[in-house]
């Protein structure tokens, strides 16, 4: 009853009923694709923080005993997340798969020119600065190099408040602007059923006088609420997975190697319906408060 | 059935109702009359809980309304039957559904709806016009639906408010049957009304009320 209720006062007025599903499907299409831009953003920071971004190249008469003690050292330190020891084999072995679509120069060196390294990976790109400074006073260290580049800056800096804007830029940016939209079509969502309610108003006290309680009378306009928070999120949801999966090949060539959208479709969807549920709940929740305070409105007047 | 004490209103310095008494046994046939803006409307008003009286009780069977808390109010009216001169017909429902509506309002299970409305239609001579929308409708047609409403919840008391107020002489007499037949069948009527013509052909029992006060009971 309070469904087909519901369902009729959408159908008399179409508009009202679109453009209160149209704000939504707006609102939830940017969510959807900021939650997707935030994903692919952690991912991208993730490859950061996982390769190895510092790299001590190690004297050639270090001994083995004070290789193992910097490595020690370094893997006991707080700001370290892994240490890697490369021999001068495992150099050579590594240039070798890098060239091996060209031997002659895999021919041309000699093993002896490829020193042995560490390979160090922060837990916080921020942390490489200290951590540089602090390999480089070491006696078994030659040189120090820092791999982590992005688009051709190379310098320290540069990279990580490159990587840093671009963070922020998506969290704090990007919930501004869901924050912003979600309060649009809030306030759109109390105009609609507001006006939904004087239209009623006549239909409200016939009910009331035939003894409705206040649940009877509420029900509808709550489900109706919820019918536009529901559409309107599936179709903002279902635009944006559209344009991700058009883009997700130009996208994922673009990246290479960097995971910026899980590869399995399993995972891929799964990532998906994780957004549409967290959506749903957050659509539910703007229904529920947005139709309860143009009923405490309507009360009041 | 309905017993009405010492009741009192006011509207700010208006004087709409004082000291008002009288009872309505069960199964009888009441008219309240008196000019317009003598308070009849006030009175049912009260005995609907739509308002409070500033003194005085109306018991409806052994219950004080007087006294319900808010929140009581709705099963008090699901106990009784209303009429109004202006139909409050739902526009855009079937004379069915406008019936449908008083049955989901009082929680009866959806199975039972077809059956209690199939009798109230043809009580009230409306069988062959349930699929009917109001606008499709005469005027003493919509009060049929109106009455129907009122009766399909199986009231303790119908209270009409001007009831032929918008309707021909002709369309009048037949409602007043209706309710006569109505009344018959042992429900209990308390009807404001103030046509004379009505009130004379009919010979029941007549409360009057002048400028708030009960004249003759």
């Amino acid at each position: 009853m309070h469904l087909k209720t519901a369902w009729n006062s959408m159908r008399r007025s179409p508009f009202q009923a679109m453009s209160a599903v149209f704000v939504l499907t707006l609102t939830f299409f940017v969510i959807t694709i900021l939650c997707i831009l935030l994903y692919s953003s952690q991912q991208v920071i993730k490859e950061f923080e996982t390769r190895p971004q510092i790299i001590a190249f190690l004297k050639s008469d270090a001994k083995e005993d004070a290789i193992a003690s910097l490595q020690q050292k370094l893997v006991s330190d707080e700001r370290i997340k892994q240490v890697k020891y490369v021999t001068k084999d495992d150099a050579l072995k590594i240039y070798k798969d890098a060239t091996k679509e060209n031997p002659l120069l895999s021919e041309l060196v000699s093993p002896s020119i490829f020193p042995a390294s560490l390979e160090i990976s922060l837990k916080d790109i921020s942390f490489a600065s200290d951590v540089i400074d602090q390999v480089k006073t070491d006696g078994s260290v030659e040189d120090v190099g820092f791999t982590a580049s992005l688009k051709g800056q190379s310098g320290l800096g540069d990279v990580v408040q490159k990587l840093r804007n671009v963070s922020w830029y998506i969290r704090v940016g990007g919930s501004a602007l869901a924050i912003f939209l979600a309060f649009t079509s809030f306030v759109v969502l109390i105009v609609i059923i507001g006006m939904r309610i004087t239209t009623r108003r006549g239909e409200i006290e016939i009910l009331k006088l035939l003894g409705a309680t206040s649940g009877f009378i509420r029900n509808p306009i709550l489900l109706e609420a919820l019918m536009y928070a529901i559409f309107g999120t599936l179709l903002g949801w279902v635009f944006a997975v559209l344009l991700v999966l058009y883009a997700s090949p130009s996208l994922l060539l673009y990246f290479k190697d960097i995971p910026i959208l899980p590869k399995e479709t399993l995972k891929l969807f799964g990532l998906l319906g994780l957004i549409l549920g967290g959506e749903l709940i957050v659509g539910i929740v703007l229904a529920l408060l947005g139709s309860s305070i143009a009923v405490g409105r309507a009360r009041k007047r | 059935m309905l017993k009405v004490n010492n009741v009192s209103k006011s509207f700010g310095n208006i004087v709409a109702l004082e000291d008002i008494s009288f009872d309505v046994d069960p199964g009888e046939f009441v008219f309240l009359t008196g000019p317009s803006g003598s308070g009849k409307t006030t009175l049912l008003r009260l005995i609907l809980r739509e308002l409070l009286p500033d003194t005085g009780e109306i018991y409806l069977e052994d219950q004080d309304i007087t006294q319900l808390r808010l929140r009581e109010v709705p099963a008090l009216r699901q106990q009784i039957g209303t009429v109004f001169q202006d139909f409050k017909i739902l526009n855009e429902r079937t004379v069915r559904e406008n019936v449908e509506v008083a049955l989901a309002v009082i929680g009866l299970d959806k199975n039972e709806w077809r059956d209690r409305v199939d009798h109230v239609a043809n009580l009230v001579g409306l069988s062959n016009r349930v699929d009917l929308f109001p606008s499709q409708l005469s005027g003493g047609e919509l009060q049929r639906v109106s009455l129907a409403r009122a009766l399909v919840v199986n009231p303790k008391i119908i209270l009409a408010d001007e009831p032929t107020g918008n309707l021909d002489w002709e369309t009048s007499e037949r409602i007043m049957q209706l309710f006569e037949k109505i009344n018959q069948e042992g429900k209990t009527i308390l009807m404001a009304t103030h046509n004379q013509n009505i009130i004379d052909t009919m010979k029941k029992r007549v409360i009057e009320v002048k400028h708030g006060k009960v004249t003759k009971v």
